[in-house]
């Protein structure tokens, strides 16, 4: 596959079109870069920081989603559509449990009282988010494990539209307000009209860190994690030495869909809104970006996270909303032409 | 492999093939539509002898905006509960709904009036609420001769012709003759208003602008920026959101925050996530969030969280309740319609186009000697109403359709929990 790639790279690079192709956005790139360049030095220091706070804590979101998608292609190959789904679900399900845990909107719950309700919602709607993805596993995608790789990825956009529409019966097609319950405070660097460092951008980039940071210790560290660095590597092989494919498959659906999850309620604590379809553009996005910094490759995920999430904020601080997505795409054909396998590379054996 | 990429481009050809069939039969749908109409027409006079006429509405009654066209909806229904018949001629109410997921969708609205023009006892239309909407469906309206009446659409490319008006007016009418009206104020007026209101009232001048991109908000927005412009006021920064894929409006605020912006103007409605930004403002910039129209509802009071404090809308239309006369028809209709949530910012607007299409109505039936009258004839009355007195105006149109004196009205939010409370309203010719 990968040297297919490759070749086709070669023969892109070959005609005077790619050639073309491939100068045209290096000369959009560099324009871009230029003028950012002088936007930031225009606009000075302190905007810069904000915005670059804004772009970790985007990338942060992004990564958590990327994480789910790339440790399931990396070990079955499948591009689990519903991944996006199972994100807006976890946003769903803590928006339904915070009014149960007494957290409200303008409530005087601050402190221990506020934070444990919080993780506690935070665990519920992870497991719930997980226990919803392994499920769509074993319905949808494990009769189908030698079926045409044509046939699972259709049940995985068919699982997709499934979670869409139980989320659009549920609440409704309406941008559903997102108590703004974390604390107001920032902390502010040099004065009022410096970049102010919020309690909500430093929570979603340590709730973040803290998760990815738990998964490759588990990957790297437990033997369910290596039973799963088995199984990516060789399925069968790893069958024969004993290894229960089923339940290692099982468990990465279960650990992709927890920090869906985490994602979804932290999008909704962020931004404050959310929408039943929120997950395809969110999971197209973290899907970019888990190709971007290496499909399977799960540092190559939070790394694509976080370069896609600057890029976007950088872009909408700098430039204007309707040249992210542009710039974005843009930078992704470049890698992926000079690097088929993506920042830090595939960890997909070749077959 | 190779068979595998075969049979993968088999699976892709046949599902292109589908497609094709399928795009087909929806323009052969298309194609017969004039039939239907036509067909519709001759009916015309078979209906005269069954003695009823239709109004129809085409609101966004569900989903998102549903805050917004459902009071809207109840306006247009209680004045058709007022007057059942006329002359032995019965008249019947009829709702559309043009929401598609939960938005409204300008297909659906002109879907919708092809479903009206099959119908020949359909004879007049309250609505679209959207501008988006009526630029869809005022040319297949147009087509079969349909009365059209707006409470609320405000974009002035619909009835005026300016040189950046994509379509202009015309080409929105392929018969060349006008079937489309409202009472609302259009465009012009509804952003300038505002932002006379932030110099001359909130004595503010530096505003940060954004819009959603929509025919509706941009436009407003468009408007805003030059009247504040010629003004003395100063535009600190823009953005022209996609609102459908952007949830991130923290870098706006703070490049706004950064240009020392005194208040924000969305040109924007709280169905494409005007208030989500008030709410994202929270802890960043604390100043006035103005807006026109599409802001004034529940919905938006909802999205702005806690931070719902300071904010102003426009409205394209008067407050039944600032006139005296109108205070019967006010006080019956929330004997009809008991909930807060059944009265709405364009519900009497709504009443009012409604009272005139029946007036327009009695008035062709009377011109077509006590029989059902045609849909040219029904359009004809309308365009001469004159000095018909409603519940929040007093209404006549000119050649393009437009009301020739209009009101617009400010409301700001007020008290916790908070709702939107009328301030003060002047006349526009």
């Amino acid at each position: 596959m990968v040297s297919s790639v490759a070749n086709a790279r070669t023969r892109l690079l070959a005609g005077s079109r790619g050639r073309l192709l491939n100068g045209t956005l290096f000369a959009l790139i560099a324009i871009a870069l230029i003028i950012l360049a002088t936007k930031v030095a225009t606009l000075g220091p302190a905007y810069f920081i904000q915005i670059v706070v804004y772009g970790l804590a985007n990338g942060s979101i992004f990564a958590l989603i990327a994480l789910g998608y790339t440790m399931v292609y990396g070990i079955v190959e499948l591009i689990n559509f519903a991944h996006g789904d199972v994100f807006t679900l976890g946003g769903f399900i803590s928006l339904w449990l915070l009014p149960i845990f007494g957290i409200t909107e303008g409530g005087n719950v601050t402190g221990a009282g506020l934070i444990l309700p919080l993780l506690a919602i935070l665990i519920l709607s992870m497991v719930v988010c997980a226990v919803v993805n392994v499920t769509i596993e074993r319905v949808a995608y494990r009769p189908l494990r030698h079926a045409p790789r044509l046939t699972p990825l259709i049940t995985a956009v068919g699982m997709s539209f499934v979670l869409e529409g139980i989320m659009f019966l549920w609440r409704g097609p309406f941008n559903l307000h997102y108590p703004n319950v974390l604390p107001a405070t920032s902390i502010e660097l040099g004065g009022a009209n410096g970049p102010a460092i919020g309690f909500k951008d430093v929570a979603v980039i340590v709730i973040a860190v803290v998760l990815m940071v738990a998964l490759t210790l588990f990957v790297e560290r437990t033997k369910l994690g290596k039973a799963m660095r088995a199984t990516a590597q060789d399925k069968d092989a790893a069958e024969l030495m004993g290894i229960d494919i089923n339940r290692t498959i099982a468990a990465t659906f279960f650990i992709g869909a927890l920090l869906a999850g985490a994602g979804g309620m932290i999008f909704g604590l962020y931004y404050n809104t959310i929408t039943f379809d929120q997950g395809f553009t969110a999971g197209l996005v973290a899907f970019t970006a888990a190709v971007f910094g290496g499909i399977g490759n799960i540092q190559g995920a939070a790394l694509g996270g976080l370069v896609i999430g600057m890029i976007q904020s950088l872009s909408d601080g700098y430039f204007d909303t309707a040249w992210t997505q542009v710039l974005i795409f843009a930078i992704l054909v470049l890698v992926l032409v000079f690097r088929p396998t993506g920042i830090l590379g595939m960890r997909v054996p070749e077959k | 492999m190779q068979k595998r990429w075969l049979s993968m481009a088999s699976v892709l050809t046949a599902i292109a093939l589908v497609a094709a069939a399928c795009g087909g039969g929806g323009t052969s749908g298309t194609t017969s539509t004039p039939g239907a109409s036509g067909s519709g027409a001759a009916a015309t006079t078979a209906a005269a002898t069954t003695g009823e006429i239709i109004i129809a509405s085409d609101l966004p009654t569900s989903g998102a905006d549903a805050s917004s066209g459902l009071p809207t909806q109840n306006g247009v229904a209680f004045a058709l509960s007022q007057t059942t018949s006329y002359k032995g001629i019965k008249f019947t109410f009829k709702p559309f709904d043009d929401t598609v997921n939960g938005v409204h969708d300008p297909q659906k609205g002109a879907q919708n009036v092809q479903q009206m023009l099959s119908d020949p006892k359909v004879v007049a239309m309250v609505g679209p609420f959207n501008s988006n909407v009526a630029r869809a469906e005022i040319p297949i309206a147009n087509g079969g001769q349909l009365a059209m009446m707006s409470p609320s659409n405000t974009n002035e490319c619909l009835t005026q012709t300016f040189p950046y008006c994509d379509p202009q007016p015309a080409a929105l009418r392929p018969t060349g003759k006008n079937n489309y009206f409202r009472i609302a104020a259009p465009d012009t007026v509804q952003g300038p208003a505002m932002a006379d209101y932030i110099l001359n009232t909130l004595k503010l001048t530096k505003v940060a602008v954004f819009s959603d991109n929509e025919t509706f908000g941009k436009g407003v927005a468009d408007n805003f920026v030059k009247r504040l412009q010629a003004k003395g006021g100063t535009l600190t920064n823009r953005s022209d959101f996609d609102w459908k894929t952007t949830n991130d409006f923290k870098p706006f605020i703070n490049a706004a925050k950064a240009a020392g912006a005194q208040a924000i103007y969305a040109g924007a409605t709280s169905a494409t996530k005007a208030c989500i930004v008030r709410s994202q403002m929270s802890g960043i910039l604390d100043v006035p969030f103005t807006g026109p129209d599409g802001i004034g509802d529940d919905q938006c009071l909802k999205d702005s969280g806690s931070n719902t404090a300071n904010m102003f809308f426009t409205n394209a239309a008067g407050d039944a309740a600032q006139n005296p006369d109108a205070a019967s028809t006010v006080a019956a209709f929330k004997q009809a319609y008991p909930k807060a949530s059944d009265l709405g910012a364009y519900t009497f607007p709504a009443y009012d186009c409604a009272f005139i299409l029946i007036d327009a109505v009695k008035r062709a039936i009377d011109a077509a000697g006590g029989k059902v009258p045609t849909r040219q004839q029904v359009i004809d009355a309308v365009q001469s109403t004159s000095g018909l007195k409603g519940t929040v105006g007093t209404y006549a149109f000119d050649a393009n359709g437009d009301p020739k004196s209009a009101t617009m009205a400010f409301w700001a939010s007020k008290g916790t929990p908070a709702a939107w409370v009328f301030q003060s309203q002047f006349s526009v010719q």
